[in-house]
């Protein structure tokens, strides 16, 4: 109850929030604009729409989940409000979990809007309303799930600009991890290569959510990605929040 | 209420003003180097480690710049890096077909080098191996840009595998078995098309083009007869029946209709009676 209570205050306070209306309107002028770079290619322009449209969902909705994620509770440390928030009977944890799902509340409106101009956008293009391309969203929005976690597990104990910067690293190493494949199977067997797959297993990785391409050429996507991809994000998030959960109780605000 | 207004005056100017200078600058000649700019684009696999997710993105991005690139006829030698342009592009989305049929164009019609197009399809092909589409492009190019029938046929016979492959691909690569005298799997071919066709007009043009491989064979057979006869009596057999008489080719082949061929005795030339595709 009480992290529901949070949650729908850290809603209305986020959505009172300029810097996310003005990135929602640059997602949106980038989905618009996709009509030129369209206009520009030989060929399938809608591939181009769809293409620009999935990567400014997936970007601008990284950036907000960043950006906001991380002021989130160092505003209620540097505003002094934690004080009296944790005064009432309310725990760390709950604090923190309410913050987390009401930042993730916001980030579904937001990426609701911004989905429903990317298939009006393509409606225009296609004339017919492209559900499928709801899959690829879905998968963006999981991925917004985990990176606003680790956003409040940065800014639980740093300031924003170094949880930005923090997060926004955990967001290119996790879309960059699946290249230690490439290195793994080139590295000879041993203790370096086993030390190297327990690197490989345990870092975060992102592409798992993305299937913008599948859905762009309108391949089939594994069933079992529904079923493993979601349960992966699921117990990710899990491991990140308990970690906030953890440095944030270690905290001594008085 | 008078401060803001000089405030919104001043910043009108300021902007305009920026905007003026904006313009003299774009009034200054510059030299470029056209085209420069690809020594900066790093290799496919190099470049999609780096994309971050948005390798599709990034591929549209490249593909753009790429036709304006080429668009541009002041370019020296870009066609130097053709193939690590494309090659990028098909890194970052192996799966988008435009970008090799376009590259493809631009290599015969720009460039004028089949061979060069023919790998851009051979790319599409490695990176899309269950899509027919490049095979049986590639097959048309080396047919028409080439007359090279062998490579054409190799072509077609991997774009007929290919699930989805249109049923033409089957007849051109019936046709170009024809066209390197390979008869028996030309006939073999154009006989199941005969037989497997649902469209009369398909089995009407499967019934030609046999019509068109036993003459092959017929006429091949005669005038392999007609020379032997000339060697034994130094001169061309008056009519076909005088060929059979002489025992170096009994009986004489009819066509697939069952009419004689016609044959000249002033040249010793057969051909068929009739046009094959007037029967």
């Amino acid at each position: 109850m009480t992290v529901k209570v949070i949650a729908l205050n850290t809603f209305k306070e986020a959505v009172r929030d300029r810097i996310l209306y003005l990135l929602l309107f640059f997602a949106a002028l980038a989905i618009v604009l996709s009509r030129v770079l369209a206009v520009l290619t030989v060929g399938d322009r809608t591939k181009v729409v769809k293409d620009v449209g999935l990567a400014s969902i997936s970007f601008f909705g990284a950036l907000m989940a960043i950006l906001i994620g991380t002021g989130l509770v160092y505003k209620e440390i540097e505003k002094r409000t934690i004080f009296t928030l944790l005064a009432k009977p309310i725990r760390r944890h709950e604090f923190l979990l309410g913050k987390y799902f009401g930042l993730v509340l916001t980030l579904a409106v937001m990426t609701a809007a911004m989905s429903l101009i990317f298939l009006l956008l393509v409606f225009a293009h296609t004339l017919t309303v492209e559900v499928r391309l709801l899959v690829p969203v879905f998968f963006i929005f999981l991925e917004l799930c985990l990176l606003t976690a680790v956003a409040i597990l940065f800014s639980s104990f740093s300031t924003p600009i170094l949880s930005s910067l923090f997060a926004l690293s955990f967001y290119l190493i996790g879309h960059f991890s699946w290249s230690l494949e490439t290195l793994l199977k080139r590295t000879r067997p041993g203790a370096g290569r086993a030390a190297l797959r327990v690197v490989y297993t345990l870092l975060p990785d992102l592409e798992n959510f993305n299937v913008k391409t599948e859905a762009v050429h309108g391949l089939p996507i594994p069933a079992s990605l529904f079923l493993y991809a979601p349960a992966y994000g699921l117990v990710y998030t899990a491991f990140v929040l308990l970690l906030a959960v953890l440095v944030f109780r270690r905290r001594d605000f008085v | 209420m008078r401060k803001s207004t000089a405030l919104g005056l001043a910043l009108a100017l300021v902007l305009l003003a920026a905007a003026g200078l904006k313009l003299r600058l774009d009034a200054i000649p510059r030299r470029t180097m056209p085209g420069s700019s690809v020594i900066f684009l790093p290799s496919g696999k190099f470049l999609r480690a780096t994309t971050f997710g948005y390798s599709g993105f990034l591929a549209d991005l490249l593909f753009v710049w790429t036709i304006q690139y080429y668009g541009n006829p002041q370019i020296p030698d870009k066609f130097q890096r053709f193939e690590n342009i494309f090659s990028a592009i098909a890194e970052l989305d192996p799966r988008w077909v435009d970008p090799y049929e376009v590259a493809a164009l631009i290599a015969i019609y720009d460039a004028r080098d089949v061979r060069l197009a023919l790998r851009m399809f051979d790319l599409g092909a490695a990176k899309n191996p269950g899509m027919w589409i490049f095979p049986y492009q590639a097959g048309h190019y080396a047919q028409l840009y080439l007359k090279d029938y062998a490579l054409a046929k190799a072509y077609y016979e991997k774009a007929m595998a290919l699930p989805g492959a249109p049923p033409i691909a089957k007849r051109l690569f019936a046709n170009a078995a024809y066209q390197t005298m390979d008869l028996r799997t030309a006939w073999e071919t154009w006989s199941e098309i005969y037989e497997t066709a649902e469209d009369p007009q398909i089995r009407k043009i499967a019934s030609n083009h046999l019509y068109r491989v036993k003459a092959a064979a017929d006429i091949s057979l005669l005038r392999q007869a007609l020379d032997r006869y000339r060697e034994r009596y130094g001169r061309w057999p008056s009519d076909l029946e005088r060929l059979a008489a002489s025992g170096i080719l009994s009986p004489i082949p009819k066509d697939m209709d069952g009419k004689d061929y016609a044959y000249d005795p002033a040249s010793g030339g057969v051909k068929t009676a009739v046009i094959p595709w007037k029967r």
